[in-house]
Order: C-alpha cells, then sequence, then structure tokens
C-alpha cells in the first residue's frame, strides 16, 4: 500500500514534537534536501530499520554539544557522561518507534532502536534518495534522514 | 544588501562545515568571505554575478555560516569612492551599489504566481502519453519544478515530501549521468538539461500526480 505525503511526515512530525517538548518549542527547521549519494552523519546516531508495507529507515542523528543541552534540559541536576547522549538518542528514538507502530501497526514493522557513534557497524545500503531535514536548537544541528528503499510502495 | 558590506564566516560553520552540502559555486562563495573584502569584490573572486551573491549570501546568513563584520565610517567611504570624513564633515554620503560586470549567461524567466496544469486523461494504450509540454531543447529548472510539486500539496511540508516521491521513482543513474548529487528544496538554481532524466522526472510526476509538467519549469537552453 503506497504511502501517502501524509504518512511519510509522520515520521518527521513525531520527532519535532518530541525534540520541541524538550527544548520549549525551539526546533529551528533548516532547509530540507534530497541526498542521491550519502548518508550524513553526526558524532551519535539513533536508527531503526522499517520493513513490512514499506522498506527503508529512519534516523535522527546529532552532535554531543546538542544531546548535552537535551540532556540538561531534561535533567536540572546530575553530572553529564557520554553514556548520557546514547541515553538521550535511545530516549528519541524509542519514541519514534513506538509512534510509528502505533500508527502503522502490523502493516508497518519498525525496528528496535540502534544507537552508535559516528559511523554504523553494519553498513546501511544507500536507498534511491534520503530526505534530509536539518535542524537546530542553540546553535547546534541535528538531521532528521529518512531513506524508503521500495517506490513502488510509495 | 549594497554590496559594500563585509561578511566572514562564522565559528557555527566551523563547527558544521564537515556535515555541509553545497554545490561547487555555491562552495566557491562561501569559502571566499574572509572577513576582509566586500561581498561585490568577494563575488567577483568567486566568478558569481553580483545578482546571483545576493540570495546565495541571504542563505548563508539564514544558516549563520557568516556574519557582517562592522566597518569604521572611513572604510565604508573608502570602499564607496567617496571622499574622507574629514573633508565632508559629518554628512554621510547616500550608499553606493556596486554592480559587478554582468557575464553573459541565460536569463531564467521569473517563476509564475500559479502555475496552469493539466490533468492527463486516461489514454488508449496506442497514443503515446504526453508527461510534458517543453520548449524544444528546454532545460529543467529544479526551482522550478520543487516550486510546482509544492503547490500541488495540501501545505508546503507535504509537498516538500511529494518532491523526494517524485525523486525516489527517478532511475538513480538518470541522476548520476548528469552529476546531480542531491535536490535542495530551496532555492536549487540547478537545471536538468539530459532528455533522458527530464522524462523520467516528467513520468514519475505524472504517475504520482496524474498531471502534466507545465511548460514553466523548463527554460530555454
Amino acid at each position: 500500500m503506497p504511502l501517502h505525503e501524509r504518512d511519510i511526515h509522520y515520521f518527521l512530525e513525531v520527532t519535532l514534537a518530541y525534540l520541541n517538548k524538550i527544548t520549549g518549542h525551539e526546533i529551528v527547521l533548516r532547509d530540507p534536501t534530497i541526498e542521491f549519494q550519502s548518508l550524513v552523519f553526526s558524532t551519535y546516531t539513533g536508527l531503526i530499520h522499517l520493513s513490512g508495507d514499506v522498506q527503508g529507515f529512519v534516523y535522527l542523528t546529532a552532535s554531543q554539544p546538542f544531546l548535552r543541552q537535551l540532556y540538561t534540559a531534561r535533567h536540572s541536576h546530575g553530572r553529564f557522561a557520554e553514556e548520557n547522549c546514547l541515553d538521550v538518542m535511545n530516549d528519541i528514538t524509542n519514541e519514534i518507534a513506538h509512534n510509528v507502530r502505533r500508527r502503522f501497526g502490523p502493516a508497518l514493522h519498525a525496528s528496535e532502536p540502534h544507537i552508535f557513534s559516528t559511523v554504523p557497524d553494519d553498513p546501511i545500503e544507500m536507498p534511491p534518495a534520503v530526505f534530509v531535514q536539518p535542524f537546530s536548537w542553540r546553535n547546534e544541528l541535528g538531521y532528521f534522514v529518512l531513506g524508503l528503499t521500495s517506490s513502488e510502495s510509495v | 544588501m549594497t554590496g559594500t558590506e563585509i561578511y566572514k564566516r562564522t565559528p557555527a560553520y566551523e563547527r558544521e562545515a564537515s556535515a555541509i552540502r553545497l554545490h561547487a559555486p555555491e562552495w566557491k562563495l562561501l569559502l571566499a568571505y574572509d572577513g576582509q573584502r566586500s561581498l561585490a569584490e568577494v563575488a567577483l573572486s568567486a566568478e558569481v554575478s553580483f545578482a546571483d551573491a545576493l540570495p546565495l549570501t541571504e542563505k548563508f546568513l539564514g544558516q549563520g555560516w557568516i556574519e557582517e563584520q562592522p566597518i569604521t565610517l572611513d572604510q565604508y567611504l573608502k570602499r564607496t569612492g567617496a571622499p574622507s570624513v574629514s573633508a565632508i564633515g559629518s554628512a554621510i554620503p547616500p550608499a553606493v551599489v556596486l554592480h559587478s560586470p554582468r557575464p553573459k549567461t541565460t536569463v531564467l524567466p521569473p517563476l509564475p504566481d500559479s502555475f496552469a496544469t493539466e490533468k492527463v486523461a486516461a489514454s488508449p494504450l496506442e497514443s503515446p502519453i504526453v508527461t510534458h509540454a517543453k520548449p524544444p531543447g528546454g532545460l529543467l529548472r529544479l526551482d522550478a519544478l520543487v516550486h510546482y510539486l509544492i503547490s500541488l500539496a495540501d501545505n508546503h511540508a507535504l509537498g516538500q515530501i511529494l518532491v523526494y516521491r517524485v525523486f525516489l521513482r527517478v532511475p538513480p543513474e538518470l541522476l548520476q549521468e548528469e552529476d546531480i548529487a542531491s535536490v535542495h528544496l530551496v532555492d536549487d538554481t540547478s537545471v536538468i538539461r539530459g532528455e533522458k532524466l527530464q522524462q523520467a522526472i516528467a513520468n514519475a510526476v505524472r504517475k504520482l500526480t496524474q498531471r502534466v509538467l507545465p511548460s514553466s519549469v523548463f527554460a530555454p537552453a
């Protein structure tokens, strides 16, 4: 079943809704692009594989300063450590996966989040095109990336 | 902007540089901002017309990659060719807009306010399917294509997703042949020359929207 634009945009909506909840609606969207030859990765990435009616992946990638600011916004006390970046990324990616499962049900399977630093351990197959939405908060950048591999499904 | 402004790259640019993706002419301009030369001088050195440098500069400013450097009145007057402050007293001369000599380029017509769309009726298998109304040898303008597709959607964000769906249906090898690594969904000034790629895009648009690409997305060769 082909995904309508609204369904595809839903992945971005839930991501931004979660980030805006933490940042007090301070996320600023930058100009999006469609990439055909390469994937963008920042310091930490949270990735979900998609299967079922649609094949592909969705991931969020951001710098350590961005994630540190997110962590600080949620935890008023406590000392920040590198593993907190992974925790924050895990929380965001889990939220995306949970909402995707709730919306699409059994038609679309969202994998458990795969969190990694710099580049993935397992190479990710580059789909025909990926949608990249950069965003920023307090001068720190993050990227939402959606890659769908089956053109007949979209 | 008058062309006398001086810009330099920001610390934010230095942090984001490795993740930034731009076309080569845009990189040439971005890397030319040195905090010393005026916008007009930078455009000249980067071999970009002043008219083209203006929207790119605004884009870079919007992204936080460059910022304007304040200059003294004497520096400003020197750049505009006006006499020194001591000669004219405290009067400020009117700003002088500096233009670089305009190279001979194809002048693209402005984007129309609305696009005439033509719905394609179901055609018998024997008849050729019209997918676009293109002038002979025309260039497909990516900014016009994006603008058109966005106009078909319920809102801007969904329109950008529609553009993505269109390009998912375009054979990657055709994009590689034309060395198209990306499409910017805002102000992409690239054009597509290859007939095969133009046809593939037109086919994808027709399949997804049941519409023929209007002639306004094409520019003369």
